[in-house]
């Protein structure tokens, strides 16, 4: 299946809820997917067809699809490609859910997992039946040569509905994105996640993973090394037990975040200016900014408060109800109109807040726990006091990451102030306080 | 001396509901219709009581050989003889009785005092308190400075407080026959004073010290103030055994308060109940120094083995810790 979301991904049990109200829809009042009309498109999907897979993940229990993807052959000795995500709830919970494949043919069988990639959403499975053909890596495409506008061929099992073939165009990496995605514009759909996208030659490019929901056409595909290497890797014993699914994941994201923020640390802030202030912006490309003004609000509001949000678009996907991976910051300066010291601090109390994401689940994370207090400032170093909030809380299955979300308020005038928020997620301690420390050091008075 | 003998019968609050003027040597009491006084009580015998002056002239009750006899006020002892000096009670059935003679001393005048605190005093306390409420929401009001909004919030509270008022006086008005409702409201307006004054001063007290318990606890004085409160207020209802019923009412104010701690520390309230002062005042009525910027990455710094402690400590919800987490 695939992932949909706004932030570009979504969780399956969404996509699942998704998918069986598009499947009932559909047939009734939809006339089937048609058939790529190109003749290359044929000879694509007809070379591709004992390639393909579907792989559904079962409530073992009650031996019925809970999730479906896809996923294609990728050598003799039955080892195919898949997404993390579609196989993710039987990766964490080995005994509630098994995994089976379904070959164009009808043929059925079970899954082996070997090995997974939680950054670039990958897994490579192992099918009980050996010999069967599979897709050769392009070379162009594991060297990035690959010209904009070529031709893809996406394929996969778009709800449920039956092998589909999906032509469309190679866009270049995403730019700005700290994950290497293809840009594919086609119609990728939940159940083709997993799936190959080729070129007219039938040589793999990437892999389906996601869409945007807010934009047409506008999906994402695994760049085909990180499938190569990850498939190197199983072939040279790095075959993963599933009993250590967790530590794998935790030593992924360890190591990950811990390139991700040494990259933020190096590329340093730029400062903005922010009324009486100045303020750090992460200089990093993977930060998307939008700025929100409450100029235009009415009733006139009596304080004015202008801010800007930058975010990563790092998500990683976990679980269906867990993600993590990002990083947010934010600053609004406000000053008032014609509100009083107390209702000046009121104004701003009602953002005093760390920001969260994620939500709460008992399962995924420890309670938070919190420290505020008053911060002196530096008049030297031209540096406001602060009142600021750091709250954190621990992940439970991965040891040594958490979630991080602070809050700094100026509090050297009753009529103005800057309120700075960082927020981070799947962190080690280190690095959030590193972090935090560079940031809270830039919050300066302007010039 | 006078043959005059007194004899009232007292509620089992003590107070008088009839008094009889006796005359004679010799006065019968019992639920029969040739007694000098007619008790209506299933449980008393139609004969049931003699007074009289023995030689040396003391009242003396004596009991006329009742089924359920005589007692002193809530003695459990039978009393076949009862020696009376005007102030013990005699219980026959479920009635109390008290007999006094017509030389029995009371005790001087007391001066004519309203035990009302007097209109100008409620009013001002009235005022004072509006006046509280209003520029508290005044100084928290960042909308638009509409009129309806502060005098919905205090009407709202004053038809709180008369009607909180009102039920203390109708309990009054049973308990003792008076609606004590001035007494009753300078109660409830000082208490609402109090409550008032109190939650500002915590609430500006734990920005000012950058103090969270006073933020998170301040539940416990809401419950001691509530507590005062209802003593006071049970007291004008009936103002015999102030204590005990203080006492009823602080244990009431206690179990409220354990009820709170158990859930604040048992994850029952919110889970993502904010541990931190979740608001901002004027930066000038910060009371301490700000502490330095290691000093509060030193802080955080401790939060890490708790939230590691944490991690190990809380129940596993089925997700399943790592196997292989053996904790260093």
């Amino acid at each position: 299946m695939l992932m949909l979301a706004q932030d570009r991904f979504l969780s399956r049990l969404r996509g699942v809820v998704a998918l069986l109200a598009c499947v009932n829809a559909m047939a009734a009042q939809s006339p089937p997917p048609s058939p790529a009309t190109s003749s290359v498109a044929d000879s694509v999907y007809d070379a591709a067809r004992p390639r393909l897979l579907q792989i559904r993940t079962l409530v073992d229990a009650a031996d019925r699809q809970s999730t479906i993807g896809s996923g294609f052959m990728v050598g003799a000795d039955g080892l195919a490609m898949t997404n993390y995500h579609v196989v993710s709830q039987y990766a964490l919970e080995p005994k509630t859910y098994r995994l089976e494949f379904r070959a164009p043919d009808g043929s059925r069988g079970s899954l082996k997992l070997l090995a997974i990639d939680v950054i670039n959403d990958l897994a490579v499975v192992q099918l009980d039946k050996r010999d069967q053909p599979y897709f050769e890596f392009g070379a162009r495409a594991l060297q990035g040569t690959l010209p904009r506008g070529e031709r893809l061929y996406a394929m996969g099992n778009p709800l449920d509905l039956g092998f589909t073939i999906v032509d469309g165009t190679y866009n270049g990496l995403v730019e700005r994105s700290y994950n290497e995605r293809i840009h594919f514009s086609g119609a990728i759909n939940p159940g083709m996640s997993g799936g190959p996208a080729v070129t007219a030659d039938s040589r793999l490019v990437g892999i389906n993973v996601a869409k945007r929901l807010d934009g047409e056409l506008v999906s994402f595909l695994v760049p085909a090394r990180f499938a190569a290497a990850l498939i190197d890797k199983v072939r040279h014993g790095g075959v993963l037990p599933i009993k250590d699914v967790r530590a794998e994941i935790r030593r992924q994201v360890f190591a990950w975040q811990d390139g991700l923020y040494a990259g933020v640390q190096k590329q340093g802030f730029r400062v903005a200016t922010f009324g009486a202030y100045r303020a750090p912006e992460s200089a990093a490309p993977w930060f998307n900014c939008w700025a929100r003004t409450n100029a235009d609000q009415i009733p006139k509001p009596r304080a004015s408060a202008n801010s800007t949000n930058c975010n990563t678009d790092t998500r990683l996907f976990l679980a269906d109800d867990w993600g993590t991976g990002t990083i947010s910051f934010s600053h609004t300066y406000a000053k008032s109109i014609d509100l009083n010291a107390f209702q000046f601090a009121a104004f701003m109390s009602q953002q005093y807040r760390p920001a969260t994401r994620g939500g709460y689940s008992r399962k995924r994370y420890t309670r938070q726990r919190c420290h505020d207090d008053f911060v002196a400032g530096d008049e030297a170093a031209g540096r406001p006091a602060i009142r600021a909030i750091w709250c954190a809380r621990a992940y439970r299955d991965l040891e040594g990451l958490y979630d991080v979300g602070m809050v700094a308020v100026t509090q050297d005038r009753s009529d103005e102030a800057l309120l700075s928020k960082l927020s981070m997620q799947g962190v080690s301690y280190e690095n959030a306080m590193a972090l935090t420390k560079s940031f809270i050091g830039a919050l300066q008075w302007a010039k | 001396m006078g043959k005059v003998i007194w004899v009232e019968v007292l509620s089992r609050h003590r107070d008088v509901v009839a008094r009889h003027r006796c005359v004679g040597p010799e006065i019968r009491i019992g639920r029969g219709y040739g007694n000098d006084v007619v008790i209506d009580d299933a449980h008393v015998a139609p004969s049931h009581l003699r007074i009289f002056r023995d030689d040396e002239g003391a009242l003396i009750a004596e009991d006329c050989g009742s089924l359920n006899g005589s007692y002193v006020d809530r003695d459990k002892r039978r009393s076949q003889r009862i020696a009376l000096d005007g102030e013990r009670l005699i219980r026959i059935g479920h009635t109390f009785l008290r007999i006094r003679g017509a030389a029995h001393v009371v005790a001087a005048e007391s001066a004519l005092q309203s035990q009302s605190p007097g209109w100008p005093r409620l009013l001002g306390l009235a005022v004072a308190l509006l006046g509280l409420e209003g520029g508290l929401l005044w100084l928290g009001n960042t909308q638009e400075p509409k009129v309806l909004y502060y005098l919905g919030a205090l009407l709202s509270l004053s038809v709180m407080v008369l009607g909180w008022t009102t039920g203390w006086a109708i309990l009054s008005r049973l308990f003792t026959g008076q609606m004590r409702f001035e007494r009753n409201l300078l109660i409830a307006l000082l208490g609402l004073l109090g409550y008032s004054l109190y939650d500002e001063v915590s609430t500006l007290g734990a920005f000012a010290w950058s103090l969270y318990p006073l933020h998170s606890y301040e539940y416990v004085g809401m419950w001691l103030i509530i507590g005062a409160l209802v003593s006071f207020h049970l007291r004008e209802v009936a103002p015999a055994r102030f204590r005990f019923k203080g006492a009823v009412v602080s244990v009431f104010a206690v179990i409220a308060i354990g009820m709170q701690t158990l859930a604040k520390s048992e994850g029952g309230a919110r889970i993502d109940e904010p541990t931190y002062v979740p608001y901002l005042k004027p930066p000038a009525l910060r009371l301490v120094a700000p502490h330095s910027e290691a000093h509060f990455f030193a802080e955080v710094d401790t939060l890490k083995p708790k939230l590691d402690k944490a991690r190990a400590e809380e129940p596993d919800t089925g997700g399943g810790l790592l196997d292989s987490d053996a904790d260093d």
